[in-house]
């Protein structure tokens, strides 16, 4: 009984991924349809086919692994070499379609076009009946447009539509009822005139200025007769240089990531960025560990009976959500105001003078990084056999010694692979930076906004979501493709050194 | 007498010797610790509600920055809190889940593929979503076209996008627990006449539950603290962001004037997780250390 349940449940299941494979696929959406597809084939394989055990525990965790970890990181990959940005988002397609349909003008001189509102008899759809040019009656709307025969209108002699055939024209009361479906009927006729209700009684006329040659693949502005041809930035531009809106997402090969090189404006503040990325990273993790180490040694002594209280103060940054804690370090070292000036009567520019700004990120990373590297420090030393140490110390050696020579060596031994992890999360550390100082203070003439204290990912989101230039998400996924090249070199030298792989086995 | 006095003495010798500098250290620290979330408190509680005068202990106390928190209706902080639980519980359980179902069957069953997922799962783990956030906007958006509730602004995608970081995160961590589980139990489980999924829920389970709330609270609080992706697939509109984003919003630039009640907010959303993580601190940090051993 419960087996058949679970049949059908999962045959349900893997129709409903195919029924969206099939929506994805009517919108061009390729991968996402594939992959609907094959989620689809795989899960039904898997839960009502196959006998083994394994994949029925791995399935859905491997899917949502893939969907929104794996093809990201790859699609990253494809974004980078397009110009995908705000105003490149469309196909070609699309975007003339767009520059065609915004380019319209109202047509002058026409005489008024009284309409009627209707309801076809049989698919009860709302239509407008009108006359243009005199005595052609029509009857339309967004989706279609039929001719209508004189003989089945009835027209009053204020010009005014009555009675058609096939046809049920609305009280005034009801045409006002359907007003708001009114406004959004757009009626196209075949001379590229564009009919749209102006107010309850007349329609407006309006054509398109521009028209698209396929064979020639040109934008022709009808009243000058002025040609636009796309170029390749995905972009039609006229033989002057002016171009026209929106343009469309192209291929632009290795541009985004030559322009890292070439473009001054991102170069500049980029190089200055990744020096940031990887001193603030290094410096936070050595700086960090050596405070956690020193306070683990500090408090290590069998004596102090009030370690547990202070262990329980030491960690409460972590305890505390870090959005919130570093929202409330940037309240307190806001400049002469803030907590922090006051308490030590000086005025320092924290958040406006590039040195103070990376001193203020280092002593709040500081202090969301110490509690850990206090835990995993006191771990390492608690682990040290007691014999060794007492072995040095009768063989004479000093405080000193015994730190430098035994512990130390030791302790390193055992969070080295901790540290390596602790560098690649240092690495992007998106939330300190971004909350606490915004990335700023900001670099002059620096595309996307680059400051002092930007690291590689928050400069990556300033250029894709944040830029007044317009978001670029082609040069944002350029910079991705860079932050992963970055740990990659990173964690292959951890593990070379730490052999963590021995786990797989 | 004069006995007990030396004994004092001598006692007092090694308490300045060999304690009274740590305890210096240890207050200098605890103060560093303690810094922010003392001055949060004191802020909250300062009806002046002003970042410029404030003092550590108030001249003026009261409630009226909490009261216009709540009444700010711009800035909906209760929507904030449960756009936050929905989506935090939600994709908590579901990391959970996928974790402990992924771990179970690597830890338990020998298949063609086992090391290959488990390599993959190692290598992906260096490289966490938000690295590809640009691509996760774009996914999602076009999702959106599809099928407009699974698009940009919904909790649902967020969710899922969670849910797919999950097999990086958790699995390792719950695989070596589920190894230190003698494998003869399950065995002598079989030979009762148990099925996997009996093995699954009524053995390994029960045994884990331990493991299992430190995961679902370490991914409960990550998410919590997650701002990157959140915010660029909720967007930025006053009702759908969650507290981390929607109080960062509320103060960014605006110190002057919102420190009063966004230090309520603050502490309002502070308490539960730090009681929390304080009573289960002794579970809580031996998840943080181990689940970083493994990776």
């Amino acid at each position: 009984m419960r087996q058949k349940f679970m049949f059908v449940v999962t045959y349900a299941f893997g129709l409903v991924l195919l029924g969206m494979a099939g929506k994805f696929v009517e919108n061009k959406s390729w991968f996402l349809g594939f992959f609907f597809v094959i989620s689809s084939g795989l899960i039904i394989y898997v839960y009502a086919i196959s006998k083994k055990i394994p994949g029925k525990y791995l399935v859905p965790g491997l899917l949502l692994l893939v969907l929104f970890h794996i093809y990201p990181a790859f699609y990253s990959g494809v974004v980078a070499f397009t110009n995908d940005s705000n105003g490149h988002q469309l196909s070609k397609t699309q975007a003339i379609d767009a520059i065609i349909t915004d380019s319209k003008i109202p047509v002058q001189g026409l005489a008024p076009i009284k309409y009627s509102t209707a309801q076809a008899t049989d698919t009860k759809e709302i239509y407008l009946i009108f006359q243009f040019p005199e005595n052609v009656f029509w009857a339309g709307n967004s989706d279609s447009l039929v001719p209508l025969n004189v003989a089945d209108v009835n027209l009053t002699n204020t010009g005014e539509i009555t009675k058609a055939t096939g046809f049920r024209v609305l009280t005034s009361a009801e045409t006002v009822e359907a007003s708001s479906d009114l406004q959004n009927i757009v009626i196209e006729l075949k001379d590229g005139i564009w009919l749209t209700p102006s107010d309850l009684n007349y329609l407006e006329a309006s054509k398109q200025s521009f028209r698209y040659s396929t064979q020639r693949d040109e934008l022709i502005e009808i009243s000058t007769g002025t040609t636009y041809h796309p170029n390749d930035n995905g972009q039609m531009v006229g033989s002057s240089g002016e171009l026209l809106y929106p343009g469309w997402k192209v291929n632009v090969g290795w541009r985004n990531f030559t322009s890292v090189v070439r473009d001054e404006e991102i170069r500049r503040p980029l190089a200055a960025v990744l020096a940031w990325t990887l001193f603030n990273a290094i410096l936070i993790v050595v700086i960090g560990f050596l405070f956690g180490l020193i306070l683990a040694l500090t408090f290590n002594s069998p004596h102090l009976r009030s370690k547990r209280i202070y262990r329980m103060i030491f960690i409460v940054p972590l305890a505390i959500p870090s959005v919130l804690s570093v929202l409330v370090w940037s309240g307190l070292f806001a400049t002469n105001i803030g907590v922090i000036d006051r308490l030590l009567h000086i005025h320092t520019p924290w958040l406006t003078n590039s040195f103070w700004a990376r001193i203020a990120v280092l002593i709040v990373e500081l202090w969301i990084t110490f509690p850990y590297m206090f835990l995993i420090s006191t771990g390492a030393i608690q682990a040290i056999p007691n014999e060794i140490i007492e072995a040095a110390e009768i063989d004479g050696a000093t405080a000193l010694k015994s730190f430098s020579q035994i512990k130390l060596p030791l302790v390193l031994r055992t969070v080295a692979p901790l540290l390596v992890a602790s560098l690649a999360m240092a690495l992007n550390n998106f939330g300190v930076i971004y909350l606490l100082t915004g990335g700023g203070p900001i670099f002059p003439n620096s595309n996307g906004n680059a400051g002092a204290t930007d690291i590689l990912i928050s400069y990556t989101y300033k250029l894709a979501f944040n830029s007044q230039e317009g978001n670029n998400y082609g040069l944002a996924s350029a910079l991705s493709i860079l932050n992963f090249a970055l740990i990659a070199l990173i964690s292959i030298y951890g593990l070379r050194r730490m052999k963590t792989m021995e786990g797989v086995n | 007498m004069s006995n007990i006095g030396f004994l004092q003495s001598k006692k007092m010798k090694f308490w300045f010797k060999k304690l009274l500098w740590r305890h210096l250290v240890g207050i200098a620290v605890a103060i560093f610790a303690l810094f922010p979330l003392v001055w949060m408190i004191s802020a909250a509680f300062d009806v002046t509600g002003q970042i410029s005068t404030q003092q550590l202990i108030p001249m003026h106390r009261g409630l009226s920055n909490f009261t216009d928190l709540f009444s700010n209706s711009e800035k909906p902080f209760f929507i904030w809190v449960r756009n936050s639980m929905v989506v935090a519980i939600s994709a908590a359980v579901l990391q959970t889940l996928i974790g402990a179902t992924a771990a179970y069957s690597l830890s338990r069953h020998r298949f063609k593929g086992r090391k290959l997922t488990l390599t993959t799962i190692l290598i992906v783990q260096m490289f966490p979503q938000l690295l590809a956030t640009t691509s996760l906007f774009l996914i999602i958006n076009s999702f959106g076209l599809t099928f407009s509730g699974l698009g940009l602004g919904h909790q649902l995608p967020l969710i899922l996008i969670f849910g797919g970081g999950a097999l990086g995160v958790n699995t390792w961590m719950l695989k070596g627990f589920f190894d230190t589980i003698p494998s003869e139990i399950d065995e002598a489980a079989k030979i009762d006449g148990a099925g996997h999924f009996v093995i699954f829920t009524k053995i390994i389970v029960p045994l884990a539950i331990p493991v299992f709330i430190v995961i679902f609270l370490l991914s409960f609080i990550g998410i919590l603290n997650e701002y990157l992706i959140t915010s660029v697939i909720l967007g930025l509109d006053g009702k759908s962001m969650t507290v981390a984003v929607g109080l960062q919003q509320f103060i960014y630039g605006q110190y002057g004037k919102n420190w009063g009640p966004f230090t309520a907010g603050a502490l309002l959303a502070t308490i539960p997780v730090l009681t929390l993580f304080l009573f289960l601190q002794k579970y809580l940090v031996s998840g943080l250390v181990s689940g970083s051993t493994k990776g």
